[in-house]
């Protein structure tokens, strides 16, 4: 192969590589994207799921059920209305069967 | 050569050397900035390419006893302008595009006021904060709008559900990070966890890039921890304490509930309390009677003459001893005078009850009757070792922050005479927290022995989970006389009806003191004790701060209805059976 042949053969086979190497490097900075977007989403993800722990434990805290309660009408136990029935010989279901079906 | 020839080549070498000496300087250029400079740009370029970035920590979560979140962290944004942005953006339509802007983000952000909106971008600032938290809606809707000059950044948030529930027990988060007061301030390093570092190329927005030299220490999330405290009963505690206090128009309150067996904290509640969700709206508030700031746990912070009360300690110490029995008996004519010169005492109510066994002392609460128990039967010197082993005067080792121990003056302290003690004997002469009383009267309720109080119930940091085992502080007094004693009270109890209902026995004693040189009708109005009797479950302390209205100012009128509320609520939420039955309340199935 002559010198000219063999310079640009050299030059076509530096230029394919270079295009290889920033393809790659293209491909990688495309997923990187993606993984940004990812975590974007995920980072809203758990805000959302961080908002929806809060609301549960607002609304199972006791001052948000008495204030509920009341608006449904209903009012705090009267002691003086409370009857105690004893059954003798009572015993109480252990607390590891309290689920079982009779 | 031919002169033109000549001529050309000379001009040619000219021409040559020219382009050598640019070569040679741009050689020279080159070298300079890729080697001479070299370090100083790369240092440069990785500045503007490498970031390290600080990876937060998520802190930990606190539970209840039933796994209920009492404080959870939530992310919200502050919203933030560009207004010399502005002004760049819009060089000659800058008047319309403001008005625009300004009339959108009102529409948003309702509270921000336009005109106010309008100074804030005139202010010439490269970026100002304008408001902030705002809601997850007003997040959504911001970043729908796409609006220019204006970004969010968002910002996490200590965040307590349940409102002002078990305050004072929990703290708060200030500025997001540091834990202060109570459980978060006690515990902040468990519950901050550490934060972790990032080193990597970013691209264009900051973002870190997969490729290219990295490295990360990730960040260890803060532990979470679950405590004793029942959040059905803290607020039945705070309910009750909060309606007492307005009610009696008392200046404030404390209520404590303890697991008779373990130690455990049930529920601790003071008034006044705070939101530490608004928390910096309440540092001008006191407590624990203008002496502290409402932030401090009252119940760990507010020492005070315990009053009568301490006469279940006065007879405790004599009855582990074998120095009387309940029937013991001695003549009360309402005044004592002592040998050796210690001033008199007489009853609260200047009344004498004449022959009076040590159970109607405590009937009674009869000062006189302590009184000669602590001076003329127990003495100093076996007297004073039992206020040690009742825990006063020191702390109780509990782990929710700041803690007063307390104290009473010792024959060995500079002052004390022996009225020091005669007063000790009924509550008088000695400071403790709610807290070291309502652990004397755990000790008595579990046979005598003294368990040690605690709040943190579990630890779960990061999958590996510490239970706290309940722990034996000391054994007091014995079973017997922890027993005795507890009849002694029942006794009290039922005599004074104070605080007694159906169903139920129950240990209490009632304490009514007052302070050297402050009127004599402002006064601790308290009650402590225990139920069910036969088989103890709860100890229950409730403490109200000069009660003023209708003439309620001792502890049985004052603070026994109090008691009443939270103890009849204890049983039927952890549905403990009656272990008396009575004859109007009950009916008796299966006869």
């Amino acid at each position: 192969m002559g010198p000219v042949a063999l310079c640009i053969t050299s030059v076509i086979l530096i230029g394919l590589m270079a295009v290889l190497y920033l393809s790659q490097q293209g491909q990688a900075l495309a997923a990187n994207q993606q993984l940004q977007q990812i975590h974007t989403q995920q980072a809203i993800l758990e805000r959302q799921n961080q908002d929806l722990l809060d609301t549960v434990a607002y609304e199972q805290s006791p001052a948000y059920i008495a204030d509920n309660a009341k608006k449904l009408g209903l009012v705090p136990a009267d002691p003086k209305t409370v009857q105690m029935l004893v059954v003798p010989h009572l015993r109480p279901i252990p607390h590891n069967q309290q689920n079982m079906q009779p | 050569m031919n002169l033109e020839l000549q001529h050309a080549r000379s001009r040619l070498m000219f021409v040559f050397l020219l382009v050598c000496i640019g070569m040679a300087g741009l050689l020279a250029r080159l070298y300079y900035w890729q080697v001479l400079q070299a370090n100083q740009l790369s240092q440069l370029a990785n500045d503007e390419h490498i970031q390290n970035q600080i990876v937060n920590a998520p802190r930990g979560l606190i539970y209840d006893s039933q796994g209920h979140i009492l404080a959870t962290n939530v992310v919200r944004d502050d919203v933030y302008i560009e207004p010399i942005q502005f002004f760049v953006d819009h060089p000659d339509d800058s008047d319309a595009a403001l008005a625009g802007l300004v009339h959108t983000l009102h529409e948003v952000l309702p509270t921000l006021a336009e005109d106010r909106l309008s100074r804030d971008f005139k202010s010439g600032l490269q970026t100002l904060r304008i408001a902030g938290p705002i809601d997850p809606a007003q997040s959504a809707r911001l970043r729908e709008l796409h609006l220019p000059d204006i970004f969010l950044e968002p910002r996490t948030w200590r965040i307590y559900p349940g409102g002002d529930l078990a305050a004072q027990v929990l703290g708060f988060v200030q500025n997001g990070t540091t834990g202060v007061y109570g459980i978060e301030g006690a515990e902040n390093q468990l519950l901050a966890g550490k934060p972790g570092t990032l080193t990597a190329e970013t691209d264009l927005n900051g973002n870190p890039l997969t490729v290219g030299p990295s490295s990360a220490q990730p960040a260890v999330n803060g532990a979470s921890l679950t405590l004793t405290i029942d959040s059905t009963i803290q607020y039945i505690a705070q309910s009750a304490l909060a309606d007492t206090v307005r009610q009696l128009k008392a200046q404030g309150g404390t209520v404590v509930v303890l697991n008779a067996r373990t130690g455990a904290v049930v529920a601790m509640a003071g008034m006044p309390t705070f939101d530490p969700n608004h928390y910096s709206s309440y540092y001008k508030q006191m407590g624990c009677l203008g002496s502290e700031s409402v932030y401090f746990n009252p119940a760990l912070m507010c020492a005070y003459e315990p009053g009568s009360m301490m006469k279940s300690v006065t007879m405790a110490a004599a009855l582990d001893q074998g120095l009387i029995t309940p029937d013991t008996a001695f003549d009360d004519p309402g005044i004592i005078a002592f040998k050796d010169g210690t001033p008199p005492v007489t009853n609260w109510d200047n009344l004498g009850y004449g022959h009076e066994t040590m159970t109607q002392v405590l009937e009674h609460s009869a000062n006189v009757g302590a009184a000669y128990v602590a001076h003329d039967i127990l003495g100093p010197g076996r007297y004073y070792p039992y206020l040690r082993r009742f825990g006063f005067g020191q702390l109780t080792g509990i782990n929710d922050g700041p803690e007063e121990p307390g104290t009473y003056r010792t024959p060995g302290s500079p002052g004390w005479t022996p009225s020091d003690l005669t007063r000790q004997a009924f509550g008088q002469s000695i400071l403790a927290t709610p807290l070291q009383v309502a652990i004397a009267y755990q000790a008595i309720a579990n046979g005598g022995v003294m368990m040690r109080p605690y709040l943190i119930a579990a630890i779960n940091n990061n999958g590996q989970i510490t239970t706290t085992k309940p722990q034996v502080e000391r054994r007091v007094i014995s079973a017997r006389a922890a027993t005795l004693l507890t009849q002694m009270l029942v006794s009290a109890a039922n005599y004074n009806q104070n605080a007694t209902f159906p169903g139920y026995s129950i240990a209490v004693k009632t304490g009514t003191a007052t302070t050297q040189g402050i009127s004599a009708y402002l006064t601790e109005a308290s009650m402590a004790g225990f139920l069910p009797a036969s088989h103890p479950r709860f100890v229950i302390l409730v403490k109200l701060d000069r009660p003023q209205a209708h003439g309620d100012i001792f502890g049985g009128v004052a603070a026994g209805p109090l008691w009443r509320t939270i103890a009849q609520q204890l049983m039927w939420h952890y549905g403990i059976a009656p272990d008396q039955q009575s004859s109007t309340q009950s009916r008796d199935m299966g006869r």
